[in-house]
């Protein structure tokens, strides 16, 4: 579980982060949606530790994020951002295992290896793993990202801390297809119920479709947290993005419409 | 400073290509003397000494038979191993060698070094050196032969100096141009001096030997004669190459076509020829005095 | 899997052969001819304690042997610091001495030359090095100072490299501004001295960057692991546990260290640290496990090839080795860039 206590960020006078309190769990798909500039990066980079709020705390589980060491964090905890160049050509199997690094001090194990191999497979990319990174194109390489942040948290950590993956607009090169199999990929890795996943996406149809708990920010505000159905309203729809849905509402499936 | 003395390194080396294969052919002397110093090299020859010179130093040019010896490099470069390969006897240098970690070197492995004493930076001066360097050699007559010329020619060139009427101001550039800056001698200089006995004056002052000038100070000073060493000059090529130069052109030396060309080896030290380079210059810059 | 991680294996031995074949031809050939019979009972008279060592014995124990040695060293700590920087700085152009390190040795030594003699500033034959190392440290010190952020007090990596570039600006001027109010003979020592030069290698200096080198090495090669998280960004590396403002002070200072004590003693040697590390990962790959290692040994391959060059080229007389480190490394690394898919 992550939990967000009261947090507020500012930049100067300008309130980024207005008292914002969520809780995550485990099992869940929690996706953050919002219109440009709601805050939803910010809130990502608070959770990751990438920078404090001025006010409020984030707890993994029952720790504090403010007494965690980056090394602790890293085993439990695997974040892919968006934009990754890489610096020097590396193959796409040395990426991955770029996941176990916080698994192993020199040499990886049989169990890291296996664990890359396996999160590659899980996501298609096996076949490329000894080609040049550089040589892929932007649809491949997110999926090789999301090999390694998934090898990352491979197998649950002995201490029962539980593992958290947190998603900063991962479909942004996938094509349709892709942008589906990697959500139901990512529904197929919850069944494993000590997993917590977080993730921004723009896509509102996706969020419909496949999200367990959705929150929805605003100016740095809350403005909604919950089911799609208490959500993805119309009101809140038109508050946050300025334009008036059209809600479709079949079975348990829901489908927005703009005009 | 560091683009014209890296460009001077490398112009000595590739002008001195030819000299760096130059084979051992002393290889069967007993003596072998290794001279790293230009003044000590040219006086060695005049005495006839140079019998058992197996190797100098890059910058020794004179006489011209010494660029045949294999030489060691530059004097302020120098290796160990360069100059051990020769198997020197003896080193002789003038307190002008470098780096200090390769003398240092070279001491730890007790090769002989000798210098010969310090002399007044004098006509004097040289007379002296040459004997002492006539009795090392054991050839104090031919010593006392080159002192005797040095002395008539510099007598003669001092009582030309004196019938002079007017004094030429002289600017004497040393290798040329780098990126617009000249290195010219100043009247502290070795030339300076020999400027002096010549009858001339350098048209810029410094406090050391040589100094950047830019072509501002050049044009400003309009000399009346200008003096170019071989390679500037030889690089240059010709009148029109000289007109080039920036500064230059505006002088009178230029305007009255008084550039000439000097040797470098014979304006940076004292030795048996200073006389008649004394001479020779007198000749150069009083052309007009003269038919007066 | 297997593969991947197999196709570094192979290089470290072929390349240890090589430097063993370069150390062999760099002492036995030079402007004196040193025979094996030489080097043979050089090495038995020493051991028994004999002292009648004849002169060209002496020259392999006392000048050709450490000087071999000590380019193994220096080309050693500056690939290994031209590695690490590029890791750090994630950065392909970058060379060990950009954070301000060879220009403050250059400072340094060229202040010796230029005013030692004035002020009577000399502690015997280790001055120079002293003054090298000194103005290394003082200038890579003021690089880190200058370029902690006033309001967060972090420095990043990109601001870092702006003030290196900065500082060795000023202290390239300041070495010019010196070499140009020196006399003539110490100008010139100020040049030789920038174009590097192994002419001065002893056993006390091999012994000094030898303990540098190798410290440092095996320090780095722990670090390894997180250089390469730093590959796909400084953030990234943080969330695969990477401590990054840790790890960012403890590569500079093995580089410093490294960079430092090898310039003081040979002058400043340029490009090793740059394309060393680029010709591994053009032959093989940019994991800094198997880069920093290899790096060690190619540097010192190509330095001693270099000063091999520097010594045979003009025989008798010696080529500065900054010259030939670039004849001799330029056109491999143009052939290698252009035949493999070399890109960013």
């Amino acid at each position: 579980m992550i939990q967000t206590q009261n947090i507020t960020y500012t930049i100067g006078d300008k309130i980024i982060l207005d008292d914002i309190s969520v809780t995550f769990n485990p099992g869940n798909l929690n996706l953050i949606i919002g219109p440009n500039g709601a805050g939803k990066s910010t809130l990502v980079k608070v959770i990751c530790n990438q920078i404090k709020a001025k006010e409020g705390w984030v707890q993994y589980g029952s720790e504090n994020l403010a007494d965690m060491t980056v090394s602790q964090l890293a085993k439990i905890r695997a974040v892919l951002s968006q934009n990754i160049e890489l610096a020097f050509p590396l193959q796409v199997s040395e990426v991955v295992m770029m996941g176990r690094y916080p698994h192993f001090s020199v040499k990886p194990t049989e169990k890291d290896k296996t664990a890359c191999e396996e999160a590659m497979r899980f996501f298609d990319v096996w076949e490329m793993a000894n080609r040049d990174y550089m040589t892929l194109s932007g649809g491949e390489k997110q999926r090789v990202h999301f090999a390694r942040v998934v090898a990352q948290i491979w197998y649950p950590p002995e201490n029962n801390m539980g593992r958290y993956l947190v998603l900063d607009e991962p479909l942004t090169f996938l094509d349709v297809h892709y942008q589906f199999h990697f959500m139901h990929k990512l529904l197929e890795l919850l069944n494993q119920k000590d997993i917590v996943v977080v993730g921004v996406v723009h896509d509102l149809n996706l969020a419909a479709k496949f999200a367990d708990h959705i929150v929805l920010l605003d100016h740095g505000k809350l403005l909604a947290a919950g089911s799609k159905e208490e959500v993805l309203t119309k009101e809140n729809i038109k508050t946050a993005y300025r334009l008036e849905p059209i809600i479709h509402s079949e079975k348990e499936s829901m489908y927005l419409f703009f005009e | 400073m560091k683009k014209i003395i890296i460009y001077t390194v490398l112009v000595l080396s590739v002008s001195a290509c030819g000299r760096f294969g130059n084979e051992d052919k002393k290889k069967d002397h007993k003596e072998r003397l290794v001279v790293i110093s230009k003044q000590y090299n040219e006086i060695i020859y005049a005495l006839g000494a140079e019998e058992n010179v197996v190797a100098v130093d890059v910058s020794s040019t004179y006489p011209p038979e010494i660029k045949e010896l294999p030489n060691v490099g530059y004097h302020r470069a120098l290796s160990a191993e360069a100059i051990l390969a020769m198997k020197p006897t003896l080193i002789l240098e003038d307190n002008n060698i470098g780096p200090e970690h390769v003398i240092t070197q070279l001491k730890k492995l007790k090769i002989p070094m000798k210098q010969f004493g310090k002399y007044e930076h004098t006509i004097a001066g040289t007379d002296s050196l040459m004997h002492e360097m006539g009795r090392y050699f054991e050839k104090e007559s031919k010593a006392e032969e080159l002192c005797k010329k040095l002395d008539s020619d510099m007598k003669i060139a001092l009582e030309n100096t004196d019938s002079y009427k007017e004094k030429p101001k002289v600017l004497m550039i040393h290798f040329g141009r780098a990126s617009n800056i000249y290195l010219v001698m100043t009247k502290n200089s070795t030339a300076g001096k020999l400027m002096e006995w010549a009858g001339g004056e350098m048209a810029v002052e410094g406090e050391r030997g040589m100094k950047q000038f830019s072509p501002e100070v050049i044009a400003k000073s309009d000399p009346d004669v200008i003096l170019l060493t071989d390679y500037g000059y030889d690089r240059l090529g010709s009148m029109e190459g000289i007109a080039d130069l920036p500064g230059v052109s505006s002088t009178r030396a230029f305007k009255n076509k008084r550039v000439y060309r000097v040797e470098e080896h014979d304006m940076v030290y004292f030795g048996p020829r200073t006389g008649e380079v004394v001479l020779k210059l007198q000749n150069l810059i009083h052309q007009d005095g003269k038919s007066q | 899997m297997e593969k991947a991680s197999s196709r570094y294996k192979g290089i470290f031995p072929v390349l240890s052969v090589v430097l063993l074949i370069i150390v062999l031809l760099s002492i036995r050939y030079g402007a004196v001819s040193i025979t094996l019979e030489d080097m043979v009972s050089a090495f038995q008279k020493h051991l028994s304690g004999e002292q009648g060592l004849n002169l060209t014995e002496r020259i392999f124990m006392e000048i050709r042997l450490p000087r071999a040695i000590l380019c193994i060293f220096v080309g050693a700590s500056l690939a290994v610091g031209g590695a690490l920087l590029q890791a750090l700085f994630r950065n392909p152009i970058v060379e060990p001495g950009l954070v301000g390190t060879s220009c403050g040795a250059a400072f340094g030594a060229a202040l010796y030359f230029a005013l030692g003699a004035t002020f009577n500033f000399n502690v015997g034959e280790y001055t120079l090095p002293l003054a090298a190392c000194l103005g290394a440290i003082c200038s890579t010190a003021l690089v880190f100072f200058l370029s902690q952020s006033k309001q967060t007090g972090k420095s990043s990596v990109v601001t870092l490299l702006l003030v290196g570039i900065a500082i060795n600006a000023l202290f390239l001027s300041g070495v010019g501004f010196l070499s140009y109010i020196a006399r003539d003979p110490q100008a010139r020592s100020i040049i030789f001295w920038n174009l590097g030069t192994l002419s001065g290698a002893n056993w006390p200096a091999v012994i000094i960057v030898g303990i540098s080198t190798i410290t440092c090495l095996v320090i780095s090669l722990r670090y390894a692991k997180h250089l390469n998280a730093l590959m796909i960004g400084e953030e990234e590396a943080q969330f695969i546990g990477v401590n990054l403002k840790s790890l960012k002070w403890k590569i500079l200072l093995i580089n410093v260290i490294m960079v430092a004590v090898a310039t003081a003693f040979v002058g400043v040697i340029s490009f090793v640290g740059l394309i060393v590390p680029h010709l591994l990962r053009i032959l093989k790959g940019s994991d800094n496990r198997f880069l920093i290692l290899n790096s060690a040994v190619l540097g010192g391959v190509l330095l001693c090839l270099a000063d091999l060059l520097s010594r045979m080229l003009l025989r008798p007389a010696e080529l500065p080795i900054g010259i030939v480190t670039s004849v001799v490394g330029v056109p491999i690394f143009i052939i290698l860039l252009r035949k493999k898919n070399y890109f960013f």
